[in-house]
């Protein structure tokens, strides 16, 4: 089987700083990590690996991205291909999306492919669906683990507003997935970087993945942002230190002043 | 584009009930209704729904669009979206707003990409400016808050974050008009089914992520059994409790409680955070509260940053004097 | 500053998420403990972390010292301690002498033990009549058909009970020829389980997740492929491993210095006197600047000996160009990561001075660094002659 795996390579931190002249958050320099959740997707996916099994690991993004693939390939996927190219900067999801699912129909065949449910930078959980939409394939998001697979059928367990569910998909389908609250990411070990260094790397630009450029990029954009700001800011809390019940008589005073209660 | 009118919002059921949120959406819809003079819809899904169209009258909207079939008793995307979607092309709103659950955000961006048009997830405000419908939503760990609009594409869609909007309130009855929706969809045309569910909420435990009040325990509870300081105060406050990631992992309380950004994003009137250190990803989970209570025994905690009210000290002494003194407050009303 | 492979950037991120997940959360408890816990050591095992420089045949992972430091350096942000820096770097330094010139024997034996983390591999110069003064030690050699005997005693010793009760040892120097003085002694691999050896302990200041002791060392037989290089010649070579180990512990030095910077950076921020965050006093802000100025200045000239080092085992470099930019990276590595270290835990006031102050744990490691190795006045006198010839100045 070949699984694809779209990761995206979001900043450390989201403590950023921003430009709010062009509505848009600087990040040059700012350190990078793999997105949370595509880790865990791309996981799942070396779960389910068999002998002869393929995973491509595929983001978008700038030549730094190519540490996020590299890591991609350290954990365990045997090919990387990263999108970059100007006619893709300033993509909104349906772009983005466009892009990753030119790239996957360049690709050719495929049983699953994989995404995070949502990024930790701009978590709007929309890529997984987009996708699944342009290629006409079955989608499952809020995918925790899969439970079963075999040539043509999948059966996944996913959360829902009341628990879970398992439900039972025909392939290829993509999977958004959100790992369980006790996962801890793996750390790929050194002979693994060192191997990675040696598996196929690819750059594809816009012309090498054909598809439709003016879907692509900022002229792509269906959405636009008009304002980008800090939210007002709360104001410094009252820590009482006092002994338990004072601290408590203080308290409700306080409440009470407030009309909190 | 100009012969896209209406506002539709997207009703979303839990079990045999309106969740909470639809309402709240509603309430937003006839306000920006009001503003750009359109109608407001909404949009029933289900196999056994129309007995809430009753409900539906005493809100003053203008339209039902009712899609029942028994097809549609279990939610899935591609009976769901694919019925929606000729649905929107046939009666072409500007705006359609779904609620951002998990089923919402499931269901809303597959939507968007058939129909190639604009959609904003998990939106904290909405309004309209210029013709176009603003929607607000916070990005970077809710370090900035974002406007966003759609201007060449309609409808403009949105999920919005619940527990955010003014409920709509009930008002005298009307008659909105009811659209029934046939719905033509063969079970052996899907691709997708659903074969077991299994349910995490306990009947008795006020879920979390549309209380008005929720009391919330972390790391610093200590055991399962301790949790019971934390559901008296709750009991007296008649909140929800919640937890952080590191008292669900440690088994203490069930995952459907869990606060924060692998969890639950809650924006409650009241948050009370005990023994909660308020690691990044758990504030990103509540810092929209209205108002938070911290009760740490660390004066470094991150929790005291954000708190409006902390107190230093240890929660098994701190809270059960909360409790007492919330008890006799109130019972005088 | 030295810019990184990509293979090194996805190395540190490794060692990163790894000090930052498994040490941070219990490098105090080490401490109380006084040992670095199982968990740990085969975590960083399994990292492909111990024993790094030793190659890929017999279990390493075959770094090279800049690579080695970039370990180094996640680790001490981590480790607030420095007992598993400790650890680590004693491998990495020690393991690439006996990678270098050990027997093929020898490296079968020892490495696949020590990259797994069950064997400890240390340095053992140092003698209670003096550490500085290599060849004025007293322990000897002796050449016995297949093998050699052993007498004498070391102290001060970093991961004696490591070696003494798990397994492994230490790379040893002593007399073999004595009427040749520094011409005359041999460098091997000592193994601490030996029949002979009887260990001794200290409680020392600080890295107290690693052990520090002694041992006396009775006719301690060993075999013959425990010798590290020629006999006679291990004077010559001896140096290679304290250099590889004084640049490492710069990297170390500069990097914890800076972690207690940050840690008093957010202090000052946040804490308010008189009704303004601390941050704003200058006497505070200027000595920031100066702390973080002249840590990122020793951390950059860290990475430049370790390049200096690898650059010299590819046959392009220059042995006393070498030996002198390791001394200088060296040389003020201790004294400015304690210094810095001392006003952040100025700052914090009562709380610096607590044990629950992580700054306290990290300036009682590096503490020992202007000891370790190589005193800060043994680096003085390399760059020294380097600068004014062996003619004027000698090591008598």
């Amino acid at each position: 089987m070949r699984f694809l795996v779209c990761v995206k390579q979001v900043p450390e931190s989201n403590d950023l700083k921003i430009d709010p002249n062009i509505n848009k958050v600087l990040k040059k320099g700012v350190s990078t990590i793999i997105n949370f959740f595509d880790q865990f997707a791309l996981e799942e996916a070396i779960k389910i690996r068999k002998e002869g099994d393929e995973i491509i690991a595929i983001s978008m993004g700038d030549s730094e991205t190519k540490s996020t693939l590299m890591r991609c390939l350290a954990l365990g996927a045997d090919k990387g291909i990263l999108l970059n190219d100007e006619n893709f900067l300033e993509s909104d999801t349906f772009g983005t999306s466009n892009i990753l699912a030119a790239a996957i129909k360049k690709i050719g065949d495929y049983d699953i492919i994989f995404c995070g449910n949502s990024t930790l930078d701009t978590g709007s959980g929309q890529v997984g669906p987009e996708i699944a939409e342009i290629l006409d394939l079955p989608q499952a998001t809020y995918t925790e683990s899969i439970e079963n697979v075999e040539i043509g059928k999948i059966k996944i367990k996913v959360q829902t507003d009341e628990g879970y569910s398992i439900i039972e998909s025909m392939l290829p389908l993509v999977i958004a997935g959100i790992p369980p609250s006790y996962y801890q990411p793996n750390i790929p070990p050194l002979p693994k970087i060192i191997a990675a260094q040696k598996k196929p790397f690819e750059v594809w630009n816009a012309e090498d993945i054909k598809g439709d450029k003016s879907k692509f990029g900022s002229a792509g954009s269906l959405i636009k942002i008009i304002k980008l700001y800090k939210p007002p800011k709360r104001e410094q809390g009252i820590v009482i230190t006092d002994e338990p019940k004072a601290a408590i008589e203080k308290l409700m005073e306080l409440l009470n002043k407030d009309k909190v209660i | 584009m100009a012969d896209n009118k209406d506002i539709w919002v997207f009703i979303e059921f839990k079990k045999d009930s309106i969740r909470g949120v639809s309402f709240e959406i509603l309430g937003k819809a006839k306000e920006l209704a009001k503003k750009s003079n359109e109608k407001v819809c909404v949009v029933l899904l289900g196999s056994n729904v129309s007995k809430f169209c009753e409900d539906f009258s005493y809100h003053g909207i203008d339209r039902i669009y009712l899609c029942e079939d028994l097809i549609l008793g279990e939610y899935l995307t591609e009976t769901f979206s694919s019925i929606l979607i000729n649905l929107i092309k046939e009666y072409m709103p500007s705006i359609l707003l779904f609620p951002a659950t998990k089923l919402g955000r499931d269901l809303a961006p597959r939507i968007a990409a058939a129909l190639e048009t604009g959609l904003t997830a998990d939106c904290i405000e909405l309004d309209i400016q210029d013709g176009n419908l603003v929607q607000t939503r916070t990005v970077y760990g809710g370090n900035y808050l974002a406007d966003i609009i759609c201007p060449n594409n309609r409808p403009q869609m949105a999920t919005v974050r619940p527990n955010v909007m003014e409920r709509s309130e009930a008002l005298e009855k009307n008659q909105p008009e009811i659209i029934n929706v046939p719905i033509d969809i063969e079970p052996n045309q899907l691709k997708t089914k659903v074969t077991e569910k299994i349910e995490t909420t306990v009947i008795d435990i006020k879920p979390i992520d549309e209380a008005d009040v929720i009391v919330s325990g972390g790391r610093g509870i200590g055991s399962k059994e301790n949790f019971k300081i934390i559901n008296e105060l709750a009991e007296v406050l008649n909140a929800a409790v919640g937890a952080s990631r590191a008292a669900v992992d440690a088994g203490w309380i069930s995952k459907s409680c869990q606060v924060g950004q692998s969890g639950t994003v809650v924006c409650p009137n009241i948050y009370i955070a005990c023994g909660i250190s308020g690691t990044t990803q758990h504030l990103v989970g509540m810092k929209s509260s209205k108002k938070i209570i911290a009760i740490n025994k660390d004066p470094n905690a991150p929790i005291f940053e954000v708190c409006d009210y902390g107190i230093v000290g240890d929660y098994k002494v701190i809270v059960p004097l909360l409790t007492e003194a919330l008890k006799e407050k109130l019972s005088q009303y | 500053m030295i810019e990184f492979t990509e293979e090194q950037k996805l190395i540190k991120q490794s060692v990163s998420e790894f000090a930052q997940r498994k040490i941070a959360p219990i490098a105090l408890e080490m401490e109380k403990n006084k040992e670095i816990p199982q968990d740990v050591i085969k975590g960083m095992a399994e990292l492909g972390l111990l024993a790094c420089t030793a190659d890929p045949a017999y279990g390493g992972s075959g770094l090279n010292a800049v690579t080695a430091g970039v370990i180094a350096e996640e680790l001490a942000k981590g480790d607030c301690t420095g007992s598993t820096c400790v650890f680590y770097l004693v491998q990495a330094a020690w393991g690439f002498l006996l990678n270098k010139y050990g027997t093929e024997e020898a490296k079968k034996e020892i490495f696949p033990k020590a990259t797994a983390g069950d064997w400890f591999l240390g340095i053992a110069t140092t003698e209670s009549g003096g550490g500085t003064d290599v060849v004025g030690g007293k322990t000897n050699i002796k050449k016995d058909g297949d093998f050699f005997i052993v007498n004498g005693e070391k102290m001060y010793i970093s991961g004696v009970r490591e070696a003494a009760t798990n397994g492994g040892g230490h790379i040893t120097i002593a007399h073999q020829t004595l009427e040749l003085g520094s011409r005359g002694m041999t460098v091997f691999y000592l193994p601490l389980t030996a029949k002979g050896i009887t260990p001794t302990y200290i409680d020392d200041l600080g890295r107290e997740g690693i052990s520090c002791g002694g041992f006396s060392i009775d006719n301690v037989k060993i075999p013959k492929h425990y010798i590290v290089g020629e006999e006679n010649k291990g004077f010559y070579i001896i140096h290679e491993g304290y250099e590889y180990a004084r640049a490492l512990i710069a990297v170390i030095c500069a990097a914890a210095g800076l972690k207690s910077l940050e840690n008093g950076m957010n202090y000052v921020k946040e804490r308010n006197v008189f009704g303004k965050p601390l941050a704003k006093f200058q006497e505070i802000n200027f000595r920031l600047a100066e702390h973080y100025t002249k840590l990122e200045m020793l951390k950059r000239l860290g990475y430049e000996a370790l390049r200096a080092i690898d650059l010299e085992q590819e046959g392009k470099g220059n042995r006393f160009e070498t030996s002198k930019i390791v001394a200088m990276s060296k040389m003020f590595a201790s004294d400015w990561a304690c210094e810095a270290i001392n006003d952040v835990i100025q700052w914090q006031g009562a709380f610096g001075y607590s044990r629950e102050c992580p700054d306290q744990a990290a300036w009682r490691a590096v503490r020992s660094f202007s000891l370790a190795e190589g005193t800060r006045e043994v680096m003085k006198m390399i760059v020294s002659r380097e600068l004014l010839g062996k003619e004027l100045i000698s090591y008598k």
